[in-house]
């Protein structure tokens, strides 16, 4: 049950990639020195927004996303800012040779958005999915990875991004996320988790729109169960937040990660070696996509489909934590 | 009998009838009746298998609303067939039908009251004037909507039990802003259905139609406001994929269909 819960006029206003959008253009506004690019999707990834107020500072490459980064290397080395942005799938993949050697590699100031990340770009198919994308971008050198859990978050973390020299990641979703944040009155610090709730059983650590879902079944959990949650927002997977992670070692015991990822080299990994590492046990379960490319369907069936939606957290953490999911299996006893 | 008939008289049976419970509970004046009351009250209609219908145990301590019917209830309500028990219910028909045990005068006048009020509420094409009249129509539409899905599904509705056939564990809830007990909830797993009052606490509903007023429940419920008005206005808050809310709705005016 459940995934994204929004209303149609939600859409809209809680795009990650909409917000990102009006964000440069408050950002370029102050900053001669920032320019955008993309590969042909100025609209779906809303960079166009930029190019409707500053046309002679955004370059569209066309459908080719090697030309995108080698470019935008180049721009950055001429001192400019450069906001780069396509899909996840395009940017981690497609033009990883350039982004390893032409950005990373050189340490440019190039700020890579990559929209359309996880299963949120849902019906437009297996090979649109992006769920390797954090394992992949995490192994490059100098390079910050971010999550944020929202358009609130994402705004944070593109003036986070513009204020940071260096190489940043930050990955967003197509929209539609769920408003996690009522507003931008919180302290946001690259490579610092961010508390949502205290709790003392389980603690669970979710990055992106799982965030959100992770305070849904947190609260739930509390309500019916009577379980203390902790939720750790680990809205920059590199730098990892390795002390709140022991914290939550040392305080909960047992600890669940969540991410619209393949569970194999994204958050769920990376809070594992950091475990490993620490030398102290703990129950741990990570939640993800499996091995596996994804069935095609809506983000929130997708969600629901890996148990990565509110009930597929409270499904998991009532497994560990004992208890079963839903008792009544009585069907006929309805009024 | 065809297919329609079948799906109209489940949902009388099992979904509009258990309401008569609901509506004399709300009621001081039923509930008083009742109160000195006991014994059974059968609604029933003969058909080829024999008997279908809905009976109420009827007790000090309340009523109790069963499905089937029993051997000897101290009144029964029968009809003919079961087009003249969906014609009745319909307003189509006013064949009455054969009053069994009519010398338990007192059980019958508060069951025909109770009967009364449930036709008159449910046959209501505007607002009824009273806040507490509103709150219980709302309740008894939640309630019978949620049951009545369930038992199209249970009686192998085509659309409604695909759908519920292919559905991983979900709820789908009905619920007005600030009142917990105007609400109702659905829950569907792999074929199997359970309509249930109140607020689903166990997990977070997969859909929620979250009304901000009686007033807005009662628009659409009795169809007299447009769904996508109300939504634009803010009355109507669908929390969940708008996909999965056009689908509920197809299904909420199934129901409607064979109630009427």
């Amino acid at each position: 049950m459940a995934g994204l819960t929004y209303t149609v006029f939600d859409t809209t206003n809680l795009s990650t990639a909409e917000v990102y959008g009006k964000t440069l253009v408050e950002l370029a506004k102050e900053h001669d020195d920032l320019v955008g690019l993309t590969a042909d999707l100025a609209k779906s990834t809303k960079i166009g927004i930029l190019a409707e107020h500053y046309p002679e500072r955004f370059f569209n490459m066309g459908i080719a996303e090697q030309n995108l980064f080698g470019v935008a290397a180049g721009m950055a080395t001429a001192g400019l800012t450069p906001f780069v942005s396509t899909f996840a799938v395009f940017t981690s993949m497609r033009a990883l040779d350039q982004v390893h050697t032409d950005i990373c590699y050189q340490n440019l100031n190039v700020k890579m958005i990559a929209t359309h990340a996880g299963l949120s770009f849902g019906q437009a198919g297996s090979t649109h999915h992006c769920t390797e994308d954090i394992g992949i971008m995490r192994t490059m050198a100098n390079l910050t990875v971010m999550v944020p859990a929202d358009g609130t978050e994402t705004a944070k973390a593109v003036h986070a991004a513009y204020h940071t020299d260096g190489p940043m990641y930050i990955r967003i979703n197509r929209g539609f996320d769920q408003k996690l944040y009522e507003s931008g009155d919180y302290e946001f610090e690259i490579g610092k988790a961010i508390e949502l709730r205290e709790g003392t059983d389980l603690t669970i650590i979710a990055c992106g729109s799982c965030v959100y879902q992770a305070v849904e079944a947190a609260k739930i959990l509390e309500a019916t169960d009577g379980l203390k949650i902790r939720v750790l927002n680990m809205h920059t997977i590199k730098p990892l937040d390795n002390e709140a992670i022991m914290k939550a070692v040392h305080d909960t015991r047992r600890i669940i990660t969540v991410e619209d990822h393949n569970i194999y080299g994204g958050l769920g990994s990376a809070v594992s070696e950091v475990i490993a590492e620490g030398g102290k046990a703990c129950g741990f379960k990570r939640l993800g996509i499996p091995d596996t490319y994804s069935i095609i369907g809506l983000h929130e069936d997708l969600m629901n489909h890996y148990g990565i939606d509110t009930n597929g957290i409270l499904d998991t953490v009532r497994e560990i934590m004992g208890k079963d999911f839903e008792e009544d299996d009585d069907w006929e006893d309805e009024v | 009998m065809d297919n329609q008939e079948r799906y109209a008289n489940i949902i009388f049976l099992n979904a509009v009838l258990p309401l008569l419970k609901v509506i004399i509970e709300d009621d001081e004046k039923l509930t008083a009746k009742f109160s000195k009351l006991t014994g059974t009250l059968q609604i029933s209609a003969l058909c080829e298998e024999g008997k279908v219908g809905t009976h109420y145990e009827i007790e000090e301590d309340g009523i109790k609303v069963i499905k089937g019917v029993i051997e000897s209830p101290t009144l029964e309500l029968e009809f003919k067939s079961i087009e003249l028990f969906n014609g009745f219910f319909k307003g189509t028909s006013k064949k009455l039908p054969k009053i069994k045990g009519i010398r338990h005068l007192k059980l019958l006048m508060a069951s025909l009251g109770g009967l009364m009020k449930m036709a008159n509420l449910l046959g209501l094409s505007t607002l009824p004037p009273e806040e507490k009249e509103k709150k219980l129509l709302v309740r008894l539409y939640f309630y019978l909507l949620s049951s009545g899905i369930s038992q199209l599904n249970k009686v192998g509705h085509p659309e409604i039990s695909k759908w519920v056939k292919k559905s991983p564990d979900r709820v789908y809830a009905w619920t007005v802003e600030n009142d917990e007990e105007m609400s109702a909830y659905l829950r569907i797993k792999a074929g199997n259905s359970k309509a249930s009052r109140g607020i689903y606490k166990r997990s977070k509903p997969f859909f929620t139609m979250r009304f901000d007023s009686t007033e807005s429940a009662l628009g659409i419920l009795m169809e007299i406001d447009d769904m996508i008005e109300s939504t634009i206005k803010g009355k109507l808050v669908m929390e969940g994929a708008p996909e999965f809310g056009a689908q509920l709705g197809e299904y909420m005016t199934v129901v409607g269909g064979f109630a009427k």
